[in-house]
């Protein structure tokens, strides 16, 4: 959150893909940095233990939402 | 929802009416606080010899500076002395220096406590235990010191459950964690000496722990020192679960651990804590048969796996070795690191 944040402060349009634990706390770092509105993309928790093939999956699933977000219509 | 972390000034009527207000602000650890009014946190600040604007450290992350003035604000409400301000300020310096990492501790869904050890003559100046009941209730400045430890983490590092804190079963340790080793009572080297501070001086060192787990053995070094190691062997604990921090190539989290050892300093008349380190890193390893079977580890069991054994610490030194605990030599404790040694690495710093 805080480095998607920055980055797209400095100009750089970004995506932060969060798992759905984090919902809370994804709002709590964009409010604390004057970006309530920040458009983070949530995904089922957890990632950490996915198979590469699973992984693989679940980012297609969460590109067009990525490119959405990056052109701005997120 | 967090706060900006700035100074909030209120009116209450009755010392109760405060209590309560102080729970509705959201600056209580679940208990009752000492309401930090500016006349007391001014006098914790003027005792600290420090300006109350002076920035003790950092987390740039949340947009947080720790002045003395925060630090003198929990401290109060922790129900501290005012000459505890100097152990809690370095403290608080402590577990703001870069290589302890606070942001992981304090976040992790791990779910660390900071413990705090403090070394030097300050600890009978100060009566903090070091004896009987360590990690127990019953003394006020263990007691108050690492309760203010916890409410400087809520408070000043925005460290709040639910937001910043995504601890998933807690940790009791998290009210309060602060224990001294009894330095004068044996002939080992104390912990702050050991890293590099003169007997003389005083410090706290941070450490991100686990909880302590209790080792009970047969009241002689190797009988204690094996069931020691086998405890901080023990599968579930952070150290011996898959390493996706730091050097993944090793395959588990490789972190350091505190060891309290107590009862009678002559038990231990030849061992040294170099000795003891040595003893203790050798046998705290799990076989890759183990890891693999608790999944830890990845692969089809091979012939060789029961024998070939991974180090769960990475070096001696990493074990900090403390003298402390009751007269009982039958008892002693192990706390696991809450992180990778690259995730968080104890800090020692002087108490001015």
């Amino acid at each position: 959150m805080h480095d998607g944040i920055h980055v797209e402060n400095a100009g750089i349009p970004s995506a932060t893909i969060c798992t759905d634990r984090f919902v809370p706390t994804a709002q709590g770092m964009a409010k604390m940095w004057g970006a309530p509105d920040y458009p983070t993309i949530f995904t089922p928790h957890p990632i950490e233990n996915l198979s590469r093939e699973a992984l693989r999956t679940r980012a297609e699933e969460l590109a067009p939402q990525v490119v959405r977000v990056l052109t701005g219509e997120g | 929802m967090p706060d900006s972390g700035d100074t909030t000034t209120v009116q209450w009527d009755s010392a109760l009416e405060a209590i309560e207000r102080c729970y509705e602000l959201g600056w209580t650890d679940g208990l009752p606080v000492v309401p930090p009014t500016e006349q007391r946190v001014g006098e914790f600040i003027e005792r600290s010899g420090r300006p109350g604007e002076e920035v003790v450290g950092e987390i740039p992350e949340r947009r947080r500076e720790i002045t003395v003035a925060k630090v003198a604000a929990n401290a109060v409400m922790a129900g501290c002395l005012p000459e505890y301000m100097p152990v809690l300020l370095t403290a608080t310096e402590a577990m703001l220096d870069p290589v302890f990492n606070l942001v992981g501790p304090s976040s992790s869904m791990g779910g660390s406590a900071i413990l705090s050890i403090v070394n030097g003559p300050i600890c009978k100046e100060l009566n903090i235990n070091s004896r009987n009941n360590l990690f127990g209730p019953g003394n006020r400045a263990n007691a108050t010191i690492g309760r203010a430890v916890r409410l400087v983490l809520m408070n000043a590092c925005a460290a709040i459950p639910g937001v910043f804190d995504r601890s998933v079963i807690g940790h009791p340790g998290k009210y309060t964690y602060c224990i001294a080793e009894a330095d004068t009572e044996t002939h080992w080297t104390p912990l702050h000496v050991e890293r590099g501070f003169s007997a003389d001086q005083s410090t706290v060192t941070v450490f991100a722990g686990e909880s302590p787990r209790q080792v009970r053995a047969v009241g002689h070094p190797e009988p204690i020192l094996i069931a020691l190691s086998d405890v901080a062997s023990s599968l579930g604990s952070n150290m011996s679960t898959s390493g996706s921090v730091g050097d993944t190539g090793i395959g588990v989290r490789q972190g350091q651990i505190v060891v309290t050892i107590a009862g009678n300093s002559n038990l231990w008349k030849d061992w040294t804590k170099a000795q003891v380190r040595e003893f203790v890193h050798a046998r705290t390893q799990r076989s890759v048969a183990d890891l693999k079977a608790a999944m830890v580890l990845k692969g089809d069991p091979e012939p060789g796996d029961a024998e070939t054994m991974i180090s769960l610490i990475p070096e001696p030194d990493d074990i900090l070795l403390i003298f402390a605990g009751g007269e009982e030599s039958n008892m002693s404790s192990v706390i696991p690191s809450w992180g990778p040694k690259v995730g968080s690495t104890a800090v020692t710093k002087l108490i001015r």
